[in-house]
């Protein structure tokens, strides 16, 4: 695997559009971040700044059809996209996708569009706001095992391409690139730890990870947490993470005089108070406070951590930037470390 | 190795009524070429039925497929997805899927004496065991003995008639309603809850009974486990088979969680011990 030292990304950019349906995120005319398609042939500025959604969506969709059914057969709807690139994917959302692949190693729908897919990953040389990669062990580097190619800033506009997996290397073939010197590599080295120092102190999420864990804190700290959640499902729907989904079936007739059913499945949130209610009105969490202690049990969760190899939350910070109630991920483990003295 | 999500089309062939707002129905698999492995059905398994205008839900076999594709399953009208069934008609084309968890831990029920609690159509789930076990082909060189509780709100609300009939000559079963102002029953039947009748239960036991399954509403298999952890036995040989939400049976959807596990996957079949580690957590 080699490393490449380019000045302008745009070749790049073309090159792979050439090849891979192409996304990248994009400020748009609000000065907002988003993932979105460049036209083949055309490419746009890389935003540097964390998308408003993370990139979940194009393996694990907000809804999708699983199966029709036409009164005599079922039969599967797996979908069949053509090769795309993400490219300039923050190691953070990485992690997340590496998570994912975990979890969804057996979904035949996850993996469609995953084994589709050359993943463009891009180090963070500056703290974003409410993030906190590192502590996490998600960042602010692409962590090598989560991308195939990996971009690194270097400073006076000059970027470093370091290949990661032999799709990375196949996707550069037919480019010219100039090969970089060794210490180019320790430039990079020395901006991310340049920018992990950035990061402000957060040492109350560690404590808070401990404290989850410890099994001390009681149902009456939930309880009163969750009088904050509205059940919105904001912070399930940004978490790059979360993987709770809902089937449906719906009729669709797409013959006249001939009805089919389809079954979907579409994105869900534990957060919601019908989750587990089952048909007779039995729901193990009914209470707020129950469901509010089990998602960030599964963010924390030590056992969680022992499964995945890592914590269920790569430390993006968006469910502080979107919740309503003020109980993000700073907001909830900055209480429980005030709260921790009364219960330790 | 990826997940199969499809189902099996299966057909309606006949059903009996059962207790209040319950069936007994009878499928038929129409294909001999399927998605799914239908041979070797733990007793206690599940499998999704996926009725295609509304949806699917879990339910046990109360006796898996044979031979020819037909297997029966105890239904309760609860939600859309009984509803819905409950409307249709021998001949009427519904899907499969399964069978999925885990099921009851027969190789160590069969060769211990074993106390079942069963309350509502929580018996659904134990009828295939209880067959299994006190089937003439299966290894009878044990003196093993049975003893069933099964608890209903009252007498209109007792299910599984035909199969509590045919164990009376094998097992001892006991019956208790929650409400009652019929005093002409049988006197193995008793006014209050499974509780009430544990210790008259266990009496009837030669030795003492060393594995429990419980089966019904969570409450009462909670109380009852910890009957019995008191009355000495271990959290290890207590098995609880739960019930959840599920929408995908194969721990992906996230619906039927306890602790960091899914029940359609790592269960329905617990043991208290499992139980108490994953409400820890």
């Amino acid at each position: 695997m080699k490393s490449y030292l380019i000045n302008d990304l745009s070749p790049l950019q073309q090159h792979l559009s050439e090849h891979y349906q192409f996304h990248q995120p994009v400020k748009n005319s609000n000065e907002q971040c988003y993932w979105q398609q460049i036209t083949k042939g055309t490419t746009k500025p890389l935003s540097d700044e964390r998308p408003l959604s993370s990139a979940k969506r194009f393996f694990f969709t907000e809804h999708e059809n699983l199966l029709i059914f036409n009164g005599e057969f079922f039969r599967e709807t797996l979908p069949s996209p053509e090769p795309f690139v993400l490219f300039g994917v923050q190691s953070c959302d990485l992690s997340a996708i590496s998570y994912q692949d975990k979890f969804f190693s057996e979904d035949p729908y996850y993996q469609a569009r995953r084994k589709q897919c050359l993943l463009v990953g891009i180090d963070c040389i500056e703290p974003c706001e409410n993030g906190f990669c590192p502590t996490v062990d998600a960042g602010p580097g692409v962590r090598s095992h989560t991308a195939d190619l990996i971009l690194h800033p270097l400073p006076n506009k000059h970027w470093l391409v370091i290949e990661k997996t032999e799709e990375g290397v196949q996707s550069l073939r037919g480019l010219t690139l100039e090969t970089t010197q060794e210490h180019h590599l320790r430039q990079r080295d020395q901006a991310l730890h340049r920018c992990k120092q950035l990061f402000a102190d957060d040492s109350y999420i560690t404590h808070g990870i401990e404290n989850i864990n410890s099994g001390k804190i009681p149902g009456s700290f939930w309880k009163k947490l969750a009088i904050q959640c509205v059940g919105c499902s904001g912070c399930t729907t940004l978490c790059p993470t979360c993987s709770c989904y809902g089937t449906r079936s719906t009729e669709t007739e797409q013959e006249p005089g001939r009805k089919n059913n389809i079954q979907q499945r579409f994105w869900d949130s534990c957060l919601y108070e019908g989750f587990q209610r089952e048909a007779s009105f039995h729901n193990p969490s009914a209470e707020a406070g129950t469901r509010v202690q089990r998602f960030w049990q599964h963010k924390f969760g030590d056992n969680f951590y022992a499964e995945f190899e890592h914590y269920g939350c790569v430390g993006c910070g968006r469910c502080e930037q979107t919740c309503p109630g003020v109980i993000g991920v700073h907001s909830v483990m900055k209480r429980i470390e005030n709260a921790a003295e009364s219960y330790s | 190795m990826l997940l199969n999500h499809i189902p099996d089309p299966i057909q309606l062939l006949d059903y009996i009524d059962d207790g209040e707002h319950a069936r007994h129905y009878r499928f038929r698999l129409l294909s001999q070429n399927n998605n799914h492995d239908w041979r070797n059905v733990q007793a206690g398994q599940f499998f999704m039925l996926n009725v295609a205008s509304v949806g699917e839900a879990p339910f046990t076999f109360t006796e898996p497929p044979n031979e020819h594709g037909e297997f029966r399953v105890f239904i309760r009208q609860m939600g859309k997805v009984t509803s819905t069934l409950f409307l249709m008609k021998a001949g009427d084309i519904l899907g499969a899927r399964g069978p999925f968890g885990r099921g009851w831990p027969l190789e160590k029920i069969k060769n211990s004496n074993t106390i079942i609690v069963a309350g509502g159509c929580g018996l659904a789930p134990l009828v295939n065991l209880i067959d299994r076990l006190i089937s003439p082909s299966e290894d009878q060189h044990n003196n093993q003995q049975l003893a069933l509780i099964y608890g209903a709100r009252n007498r209109r609300s007792q299910m599984l008639n035909p199969e509590r009939n045919r164990w009376k000559n094998n097992i001892s079963i006991f019956n208790t309603l929650d409400e009652s102002s019929d005093q002409d029953y049988p006197s193995s039947t008793i006014q209050g809850s499974p509780l009430n009748i544990l210790a008259q239960a266990i009496a009837t036991f030669d030795s003492p009974p060393k594995t429990a399954l419980l089966c019904g509403p969570e409450l009462m298999m909670n109380c009852i486990a910890e009957y019995f952890v008191d009355y000495g036995l271990p959290p290890e040989s207590i098995f609880l088979s739960m019930e959840r939400r599920m929408h995908c049976a194969v721990g992906l959807c996230g619906h039927c969680y306890l602790g960091n596990k899914y029940v359609c996957k790592d269960g329905p079949t617990f043991s208290w011990q499992e139980l108490q580690q994953l409400t820890q957590c």
